[in-house]
């Protein structure tokens, strides 16, 4: 599948999307105008590869700094997509790096990572960012 | 005469440890704008990072709810793509306790009794109960990816370091002005 990478804004995420090598990526800060028009493009090629039966593995990396109320319904949703690809048999690793001098950021990661219950989740703090 | 005039309402601002103040029709453009704004002068403060990044988000839920539920609003133009735009004032300043963010909008006199009931909910809670409460709302609505105060009002109360106060006054037979004040 295409390759997605989009630059990062003032209000939204890098998004680097390589669906060759199975690495996916958010990177920097989210809270779109709106929302809707951000993600559901990403969530509509996420989706479209993970249905792919001959995809067997695939890594997301979230390195978020901040998010909004609104934006973590997006991320809720990504993460719903990548669990259910778990449980249909296809390894999945999500990565959820955070500063490390922002709690709050660990907590939401700790947060998405409990209702992972098939793809294996790894909290990591961010260095010299 | 007129210097004086507009010096004496920044000097009221600023007696009020005010550093930032907008009052006017908000939109999403203001609130990068003044995001912007802000986030330099917290860098140029030195305020360490988890008080930039909280009172950065409780000012983008603050900016957010008023840009969504403000019934305050500036009707859409049918003829050209303009979006309705809606009324309200946001202030950002320092107290004693740490950085303040106020936000003030008009809201239904009908949806008074529900908010109050709602935010004395989230003033009683503690860290733990809030986060469950923000996990609660989100998959509550994750059936669309939609704009709902439920969660913004969480994330205001998480951030904060104590707890959210909030006020409400009669403005007409319809309307009510509702203030919210967090401290960061």
């Amino acid at each position: 599948m295409q390759k997605i990478d989009i630059p990062a804004t003032n209000r939204t995420p890098a998004v680097a999307f390589d669906f060759d090598v199975g690495h996916l990526k958010l990177i920097g800060e989210s809270y779109p105008e709106d929302v809707t028009t951000f993600y559901n493009p990403l969530f509509d090629a996420l989706k479209s590869w993970l249905s792919d039966g001959s995809i067997s593995k695939c890594r997301f990396d979230f390195e978020l700094i901040y998010f909004n109320s609104s934006s973590a319904k997006a991320i809720m949703l990504i993460m719903e997509l990548l669990d259910s690809a778990a449980e249909a048999g296809k390894s999945v690793d999500v990565y959820w790096f955070h500063d490390p001098e922002d709690e709050t950021m660990e907590e939401l990661g700790e947060e998405f990572g409990e209702d992972l219950k098939h793809a294996k989740f790894t909290l990591e703090k961010l260095l010299d960012r | 005469m007129l210097a004086s005039e507009v010096y004496e309402l920044r000097a009221n601002l600023r007696r009020q440890g005010v550093v930032f103040a907008y009052s006017g029709y908000v939109t999403e453009g203001i609130l990068s704008g003044v995001g912007d704004a802000l986030k330099q002068k917290l860098v140029s403060e030195d305020a360490d990072t988890k008080t930039l990044r909280s009172v950065f988000a409780v000012f983008v839920e603050q900016m957010q709810n008023m840009i969504r539920y403000s019934v305050e609003r500036l009707p859409a133009d049918g003829e050209t793509e303009v979006l309705d735009i809606s009324y309200g004032i946001v202030t950002i300043g320092n107290e004693a306790d740490g950085y303040v963010v106020h936000a003030g909008n008009l809201i239904l006199l009908s949806d008074v009794d529900n908010m109050r009931k709602r935010l004395s909910e989230l003033r009683a809670m503690n860290r733990e109960e809030l986060r469950a409460a923000y996990k609660g709302q989100l998959r509550s609505e994750t059936d669309a990816v939609s704009n709902s105060a439920g969660i913004g009002l969480i994330e205001i109360a998480r951030r904060a370091s104590k707890p959210i106060e909030f006020d409400f006054m009669r403005i007409d037979d319809q309307h009510a002005f509702f203030a919210l004040k967090a401290t960061v």
